[in-house]
């Protein structure tokens, strides 16, 4: 095994979210429409803005 | 004059800089380059001038010469999910997609795709750090077990991590970089090449974003002794608290001096500082993350990730 894999572990699960892309607006909305980026307590809690957020296509930055 | 943002739907930080220009007036195409071409069209036609034509979504058309400034933020690779030729579909797809940005004249990238790339090696930004005076910490690529051991001997206590920054994905794993224990048996080193690095006895972390010419200083409360995680992006949330710091002077130099040498619009520097102040050099992520920090220590990165892309063409001032 690659030495570095010795020190592996399980992935951080991707963030459960409560808003979906909106393509007329170009964003994130919430269920009533809102741009998800106002709501900052959901964003904090889902944890969607961290470095290991998308890390199952991006790197982690 | 549109601002092309090249992202993926579901990222959300990117939508605190469309939020920003919305307010600001200034159009925004945001594209995903994986739904090229699927759901995304492009036509350029070759001219003297540079190329001429339109990108087309189900919502919206931009003229490519109407094209001011692109923010590669979290693309996918264009091209992807095609049932015929797969792999020669995607080449085909990035050469039209990025061949055709890369023409446009006088636009401004954040960042040129070249310097994303060249930002990505490890070994060549710790060489431009050390160039420009950064403190950074004994590094090792090697696939010698035996160098491994000299290395360990010379330089430990060690820390192991990517050398690549991308974690392993068949099956998924996290790859933190993490603490080489001093008894460590280097054989596997002879599996895949691997990053060591002398282990910084740091006081707390920073995260330095900068922006053009503006930075944004967060940084940690002190690393509480005891802490097993040396990688705050998988620590637990609650044991690592962010804040504003301030960025010495001479550090200011440096980190101007690297984005001038990286051809850097926008780099996230990851530093380590010790008990007596010093400023070690871990990383510069070309694409990192400033949603979190912007959140909780209140820096205004979209704001200025926005000014900058908003601002108008070297040619149209």
């Amino acid at each position: 095994m690659p030495f570095a894999l010795t020190y592996a572990r399980s992935p951080i699960p991707e963030p459960v979210t409560s808003y979906a892309y909106d393509p007329d607006q170009q964003l994130n909305v919430l269920a009533d429409g809102s741009p998800a980026v106002l709501d900052v307590a959901m964003l904090l809690a889902a944890g969607s803005t961290t470095s290991t957020a998308g890390s199952k296509t991006h790197f982690d930055d | 004059m549109t601002v092309l943002i090249l992202t993926c739907a579901e990222d959300v930080t990117a939508d605190m800089v469309v939020q920003r220009l919305n307010a600001d007036g200034v159009p925004v195409l945001r594209v995903d380059p994986a739904d090229f071409p699927r759901t995304v069209g492009l036509a350029a036609v070759h001219t003297a001038g540079g190329p001429a034509g339109r990108i087309t979504t189900d919502r919206r058309t931009t003229d490519l010469r109407d094209i001011r400034s692109i923010w590669v933020r979290r693309p996918g690779r264009p091209g992807l999910g095609a049932a015929d030729q797969p792999a020669w579909t995607a080449l085909e797809s990035d050469h039209a997609w990025y061949g055709t940005l890369r023409a446009l004249p006088g636009v401004r990238w954040m960042n040129h795709p070249d310097a994303h790339t060249a930002c990505r090696y490890k070994m060549w930004q710790l060489s431009v750090a050390e160039s420009v005076g950064f403190t950074v910490p004994a590094t090792l690529l090697t696939t010698e077990p035996s160098a491994a051991e000299r290395f360990a001997a010379d330089h430990g206590p060690l820390v192991c991590k990517s050398v690549s920054g991308r974690a392993p994905d068949d099956p998924p794993l996290a790859l933190p970089t993490t603490a080489v224990p001093a008894d460590a048996d280097f054989a596997g080193v002879a599996g895949s090449a691997t990053c060591l690095q002398r282990r910084v006895d740091k006081r707390y972390d920073v995260r330095l974003t900068v922006v053009g010419d503006r930075m944004f200083c967060a940084r940690t409360d002190e690393t509480p002794a005891g802490l097993d995680d040396l990688d705050w992006r998988y620590a637990d949330p609650e044991a690592v608290r962010w804040r504003a710091g301030e960025v010495p002077p001479d550090i200011a130099t440096k980190v101007t001096a690297f984005m001038d040498r990286a051809r850097l619009a926008y780099g996230a520097f990851d530093f380590a500082v010790t008990g007596d102040g010093t400023w070690s050099f871990l990383e510069c992520n070309a694409s990192g993350q400033f949603g979190f920090f912007e959140l909780v220590a209140g820096l205004p990165v979209s704001e200025a990730i926005a000014d900058w892309l908003g601002a108008p063409r070297e040619r149209d001032r």
